[in-house]
């Protein structure tokens, strides 16, 4: 890893406007979470808050977090001085990768477990567990995603039909999607850390482990790859 | 030694008309420009007039919307059902995150690339105000959405006029949904392109967009759900006037009938439903004017 790609990174990520966005996400998911105590007593918020956060707010988090410290300097071209320095295309890419990684543990995974002790402070387990779900999920997407930018331009936009197509529409119609599914991996871990979370469609602990395990490494890899072999194109 | 300026050794300049003449022809205004602007943005929208590979993610997308309709439409003639099986109006509310991702993803293509890129000196110095610069790129995406939105009921439209179900209804129906499509085009391309000439990096836009529309959605979803199940159904009526897509929900529902968490229940809420969604749009409008004449002064 290489601490100045880490720190230029950082900036990208954090910059004015992505900055007040990628911070927006978590909030008004924790204001939800508040809002919704407010109105109930009882466990029914739980599920709509949850799966707010899982389905919605954890992949847009790394989605923007992932998508900002590659695809700008893609789309200026300015990538081709990072690419000229004497540092090894896949060093860059872990470097970057651990960036949009801890952006997305931070205000991603993180806030997923503090809106669940606002709902209710005495169930800490099921916090806990939701807060790993979407730590292992946001590891498959953070790297899913950085992937997509080093391929395509569409990055922003193939990873939404990803989430929201793929996963959201089409994985309620069909539940086989599952097993291709990063959201419904997060969910099972989280089902198997406590069992009030626990989904009888669920792909088991150890499949939804060793895939997440398998996307990332597979996809940060690619990515490094991918920019090894890089051709500047054009804007459209 | 003579002056190196002067044309002849004694200074006798000589202008020689050499036959060029100026353009002395009617010149169209700004309303001709705003059309034609219009007109190219419509169709850049979808990627015509532009490279192949930006033909195919509109194009893709627009497939996969339509997708859904021409399987009913299928179903429709090889099963000869008495009905539709999905309305009209829920066919929007059905598709809505590719709706999302297609304006998310093309409002960027109008309002980001000509900020980003200074070209947007080369329009403004014709005579062409700032605002209307803005207005008639609203309007190539609201027209764009439009068609996203508007197809796949016509195709809907088609197949139930094949299989002759009662021709007055199901007129009377689209034209429901269509009055309900505008209003979901109108608010969508204010949000959209708003976003897109703020923030002039393309994926961040994007992204950007989806969050304000999806995530308020699902915040006032969720508020709807709890409180349609906890009996406060006024609550949930307020809170649906929060997002775009709960809006046209709430009014879909108060209009045609389809099942929706805590609809609008009285005609003055419903009102508000309209003049939400209507003033919304507006508002955007107005903010992309004054963003573009801050845009052209300085």
């Amino acid at each position: 890893m290489n601490r100045t790609i880490i720190r230029l990174s950082a900036q990208a990520v954090l910059g004015r406007r992505r900055g007040i966005v990628l911070v927006l996400v978590p909030v008004a998911l924790l204001l939800l979470a508040v809002v919704v105590r407010l109105l109930t007593d009882g466990d029914v918020g739980f599920q709509a808050t949850a799966g707010l956060g899982l389905t919605l707010a954890l992949p847009l988090v790394a989605l923007l977090a992932s998508s900002a410290v590659l695809g700008p300097e893609v789309d200026d071209g300015s990538i081709v001085y990072l690419l000229a320095k004497p540092v090894s295309r896949h060093v860059v890419v872990v470097s970057k990768y651990a960036t949009a990684w801890a952006t997305t543990m931070v205000l991603g995974a993180l806030p997923l477990a503090l809106a669940a002790l606002v709902l209710d402070p005495s169930l800490g387990r099921r916090a806990l567990a939701l807060g790993l779900g979407g730590a292992v999920a946001g590891t498959a997407y953070s790297a899913l995603f950085l992937a997509l930018a080093a391929l395509t331009r569409h990055a922003v936009v193939v990873g939404l039909l990803y989430t929201l197509f793929w996963e959201g529409v089409l994985g309620s119609l069909l539940a086989g999607v599952r097993w291709l599914s990063v959201g419904a991996w997060g969910r099972a871990v989280a089902g198997e850390v406590s069992p009030l979370l626990a989904d009888e469609a669920s792909t088991g602990l150890v499949y939804s482990l060793v895939a997440a395990a398998l996307v990332t490494l597979v996809t940060v890899w690619f990515a490094g790859d991918r920019l090894r072999s890089f051709t500047l194109r054009g804007d459209e | 030694m003579t002056d190196p300026s002067a044309a002849t050794p004694e200074g006798r300049s000589v202008i020689h008309d050499l036959g060029y003449r100026p353009y002395t022809g009617p010149r169209l205004g700004q309303g001709a420009i705003a059309r034609s602007l219009v007109g190219t943005g419509l169709r850049n929208a979808f990627g015509l007039g532009r490279s192949g590979r930006s033909k195919v993610l509109p194009f893709a997308l627009l497939a996969l919307n339509l997708l859904p309709a021409v399987i009913v439409a299928g179903v429709m003639v090889l099963v000869g059902l008495d009905s539709l099986p999905i309305g009209y109006a829920e066919y929007a509310s059905t598709t809505q995150v590719l709706v999302g991702v297609f304006v998310a993803a093309q409002a960027p293509v109008l309002f980001s690339r000509d900020l980003r890129h200074g070209t947007i000196a080369l329009y403004l110095a014709r005579p062409l105000g700032s605002g209307t610069y803005a207005l008639a790129r609203w309007v190539s995406l609201l027209g764009a959405t439009l068609v996203f939105l508007v197809l796949p009921v016509l195709v809907l439209y088609g197949a139930a006029l094949l299989s002759e179900l009662d021709v007055a209804e199901q007129t009377r129906d689209v034209a429901v949904a269509l009055g309900l499509v505008v209003l979901l085009a109108l608010s969508l391309a204010g949000v959209a392109g708003l976003v897109a000439s703020w923030s002039t990096r393309r994926g961040f836009a994007v992204v950007a967009t989806i969050a304000l529309l999806l995530i308020a959605n699902g915040i006032v979803t969720a508020v709807q759900g709890i409180a349609g199940a906890e009996g406060r159904p006024r609550i949930g009526e307020v809170t649906g006037l929060f997002s775009p897509y709960s809006l046209y929900r709430g009014l879909m529902s108060a209009w045609t009938g389809v099942e929706a968490p805590t609809p609008p229940a009285s005609t003055g809420m419903e009102l508000a439903y309209v003049a939400v969604l209507v003033g919304l749009s507006a508002a955007c409008l107005g903010a992309l004017v004054l963003r573009y004449r801050r845009v052209a002064t300085s």
